[in-house]
């Protein structure tokens, strides 16, 4: 959003600006890219916006709505999921709105300058090579927040505001009511920061730790919550909960809510998508020889797609307090595998329920601490 | 002519009322007979001109039309009034009466009031004369009788505004929360109407403030020089929609530019920017069953969720029964678009459930208030004379800077336009009741 209205500035500085601001992608896109530079496509980089897949600069000036249906057509022509939507959210950002129809009227009718007619054909030319467009434009909005988005970290799904939504209407039925049952939530896998920052930004005495084993994860989340101005309620952490239990449970007593929102692909499906994926288009997981944009650990939850939301319901009965509960974005076939599952393995975990998403899905499953028998026999001897 | 029709109204309606007022009688014993008929001519001028003054202030009063009508009212309360005591009727009658009686009632009570102070000071200015004539006689108890007389005079006054009051048409929804638009013109004055728009949007938050009204951000597009696009809200509070249903319409500003040749040039531009206000009530609030809704949102194949990006946010809410629909894509968050589509859904629900009564009443007052229409310039914003012009009424206010800041200056002017629309209101009311009845209603004046 900053970067939209800087730009828009004057136009002296927009062209520096938007120098720096091409340079400083670039180099992300390098060291993004240094990985794989091996790979036999290199799909963008300096060199490659000047390839004849890209549509030729036009030689005179044209409006925004010829620019935004020229891309169109182009992205159609190769292949891009959701050309018009590509298009149109480009050049709402270009012109310093969120969406097309946030425009001022009129707006699209009229000529865009050199400068963002290039900054455009910039853009698109990135998008041609399936980059998600929220990471094209590097912002997505999530629930209220304006969240900056950057390779590789995960780009939250509409689905995960709904999590938030399950976790706040409780939240609010039942406010802590200050002293020790001031609430605190522990986010394990918190990517751009979404879910802990959509809590913090509605609850205002929330205090929130996020763990994610992703450096970028990481260093994304604290960004976003200096953005917004949440950072003093936030703790973050770069902990691998797989491998480093202790440390999460060092951290992490006595919370209220646990929430996550693990990867929970089916490994094969992440195999077996891959290449359809790529051609019937989604930008979302691309060939193994094409950049992959969004981190595949990001994604894939093993096997059956449980490994993470396993050891978390392992982890949540040492980690809650009682009464707490557990919100999990899922797979829609696993809340039946999930259920039989903690009744078997995880003692002092309750399945409280299953919920759907908007699409009708089963993608949410809520579990609750309740003090197992054990326990309580022990505490009814000692008053005996 | 219409006074004496109207003392005429209060000398018929007065039986009664003297005996109540002990203290008053004892005067009248006290001053004794004597200048009574003296008295009784001199009386009827004084009040004239009493009256003429104080028509000045309420002149709806003095409208014969008026006059007209409230005698027609007084007429039907009390046939109301006697047909419930005396006729047989049957139970469905009867509610149907009771309940004309009910709205009927408070008018009543009001007429009632004016017309025992009427008499009341009637009484003192005959006692008045009457100590005057007997002369030397009390000095002290004619300054007493005076400053009686000039309470009496105010109380009619009031009175007489509260009768008024209760006349003019109320607009149920006036108890309403609005849903309050502020939309920046198209292009014809570029910059200029932006800028505009944010500063209305800023003088509404000014009123909300000093009304103590919550004012809730629902969308705010700025634009990009530091203007306002669009912006919506939603006031809640005391009689909200009543002061700012007046504020819907196109208003017009005229200034210089800030920056630019034109600024340069000292070139004054127009510019216009739209209010749209809409109501939403409180007690009519519908509940909307979740499974009357259709949400069309994008779905994906598959098992949607972390294997889809979709980047399409566009939200369509139909409500099955109505057929009634709202669709947002205003942002790029799918919840925050179904939120917004679910209010707007709330509202038109509630307009079209509304009914064709007050649709009927919305048109005939947009008529009634002659020329004035939603697309019509109603105001407007003159920086460069520091000036604020209401053309519906010429109101007109200096101090512009004071204006926008949406105090009191603001209130005086919403004020004054209501007060100018509930006139109309009551006049429209007045000549249709009047063109079905008015052969009646002559013969009963005369």
């Amino acid at each position: 959003m900053e970067t939209v209205l800087l730009c828009c500035k004057t136009v002296g500085t927009d062209s520096v600006f938007t120098e720096t601001m091409w340079r400083r992608s670039v180099g992300a896109a390098h060291t993004w890219f240094g990985c794989r530079s091996a790979g036999p496509k290199r799909i963008w980089g300096p060199h490659a916006v000047r390839t004849c897949s890209t549509p030729a600069l036009p030689p005179g000036r044209i409006t925004a709505l010829q620019a935004v249906d020229l891309w169109r057509r182009h992205f159609e022509e190769r292949g891009v999921t959701e050309p018009g939507h590509s298009s149109r959210y480009i050049i709402a950002h270009l012109l310093g709105a969120k969406t097309v129809e946030s425009l001022e009227h009129g707006k699209l009718t009229e000529f865009l300058s050199q400068e963002k007619t290039e900054q455009m054909w910039r853009l698109c030319t990135r998008r041609l090579s399936r980059m998600p467009v929220q990471y094209v434009i590097e912002e997505w909005d999530f629930r209220d927040l304006t969240l900056k988005m950057r390779p590789p970290v995960f780009i939250p799904r509409p689905e995960t505001e709904e999590l938030v939504e399950l976790v706040l209407r409780d939240l609010m039925k039942n406010p802590g009511t200050g002293g020790d049952s001031q609430h605190a939530c522990l986010e394990v896998g918190c990517g751009s920061g979404a879910i802990s920052l959509s809590l913090l930004k509605s609850l205002p005495q929330l205090k929130v730790i996020a763990l994610d084993q992703s450096q970028a994860a990481v260093d994304l989340t604290v960004e976003n919550a200096l953005r917004l101005g949440l950072q003093d309620r936030l703790q973050v952490y770069h902990i691998d909960v797989m491998k480093d239990a202790e440390t999460v449970l060092s951290l992490c007593r006595h919370v209220s809510v646990l929430v996550s929102n693990p990867p929970y692909l089916f490994s094969e499906d992440v195999v077996s998508l891959e290449p359809e994926v790529l051609r019937w288009i989604h930008g979302v997981i691309i060939l193994s020889a094409a950049p992959r944009f969004e981190d595949h650990s990001a994604l894939d939850g093993g096997e059956d797609g449980l490994n993470v939301i396993r050891q978390i319901l392992t982890l949540a009965p040492h980690i809650l307090s009682n009464h707490g509960r557990v919100y999990l974005e899922v797979d829609p076939r696993h809340p039946v595998l999930i259920r039989p599952w903690v009744e078997a393995h995880v003692e002092g975990l309750h399945y409280v329920a299953t919920q759907h998403d908007f699409t009708g899905r089963p993608r949410f499953c809520i579990l609750q601490k309740e003090k197992s028998h054990k326990d309580r026999e022990l505490y009814l001897g000692l008053r005996n | 002519m219409l006074v004496s029709s109207c003392f005429r109204l209060c000398f018929r309606r007065s039986g009664g009322v003297y005996s109540s007022r002990g203290r008053r009688a004892g005067w009248r014993t006290l001053t004794g007979q004597t200048c009574v008929n003296y008295a009784n001519t001199t009386e009827q001028q004084l009040w004239r001109t009493a009256t003429t003054k104080r028509l000045y202030h309420s002149d709806l009063y003095k409208n014969e039309s008026v006059q007209r009508y409230l005698q027609q009212l007084m007429e039907e309360y009390r046939d109301l009034s006697k047909k419930l005591e005396h006729v047989y009727l049957s139970e469905s009658d009867r509610k149907v009466l009771l309940k004309r009686q009910s709205e009927l009632l408070p008018l009543a009570n009001v007429f009632k009031d004016v017309e025992a102070a009427l008499k009341d000071l009637e009484e003192l200015l005959s006692l008045l004369h009457g100590s005057a004539c007997v002369k030397d006689k009390d000095e002290q108890l004619t300054q007493l009788l005076k400053e009686e007389e000039a309470q009496m005079s105010q109380e009619i006054l009031n009175l007489r505004k509260d009768l008024i009051k209760a006349l003019v048409p109320i607009d149920p929804l006036d108890r309403s929360n609005v849903l309050l638009e502020v939309v920046s013109g198209r292009t014809t004055g570029g910059d200029i109407c932006q800028q505009f728009t944010k500063e209305m949007f800023d003088m509404y938050q000014g009123f909300a403030c000093y009304k103590n009204w919550d004012f809730e951000v629902y969308n705010y597009t700025p634009a990009e020089y530091g203007g306002l696009h669009h912006a919506a809200v939603r006031i809640a509070g005391e009689n909200v929609y009543r002061h700012l249903k007046q504020e819907g319409g196109t208003h017009r500003v005229q200034r210089i530019p800030e920056v630019g040749l034109s600024s340069r040039m000292q070139r004054i531009h127009t510019g216009t920017m739209t209010v749209i206000v809409l109501p939403q009530p409180v007690e009519f609030d519908v509940s909307i069953d979740p499974k009357d809704l259709r949400i069309d949102t994008f779905r994906s194949r598959g098992p949607g969720g972390q294997s889809v990006n979709t980047t399409d946010s566009a939200v369509r809410i139909v409500h099955l029964p109505t057929g009634i629909s709202a669709e947002c894509q205003q942002t790029r968050s799918q919840l925050q678009n179904r939120d917004t589509a679910m209010r707007m859904l709330r509202v038109r629900l509630n307009q079209s459930m509304m009914g064709k009564e007050t649709e009927q009443r919305h048109t005939a007052r947009k008529q009634q208030v002659g020329t004035r229409s939603q697309s019509e310039r109603i105001r407007t914003y003159n920086f460069s004379q520091d000036r604020v012009t209401d053309h519906r009424t010429g109101y007109t206010t200096r101090d512009i800077k004071e204006f926008m800041k949406g105090g009191e200056a603001l209130d005086n002017l919403i004020s004054d336009v209501l007060a100018h629309a509930e006139r109309e209101a009551l006049l429209e009311v007045v000549e249709s009741s009047g063109s079905v009845k008015q052969p009646a209603s002559g013969q009963s004046a005369d």
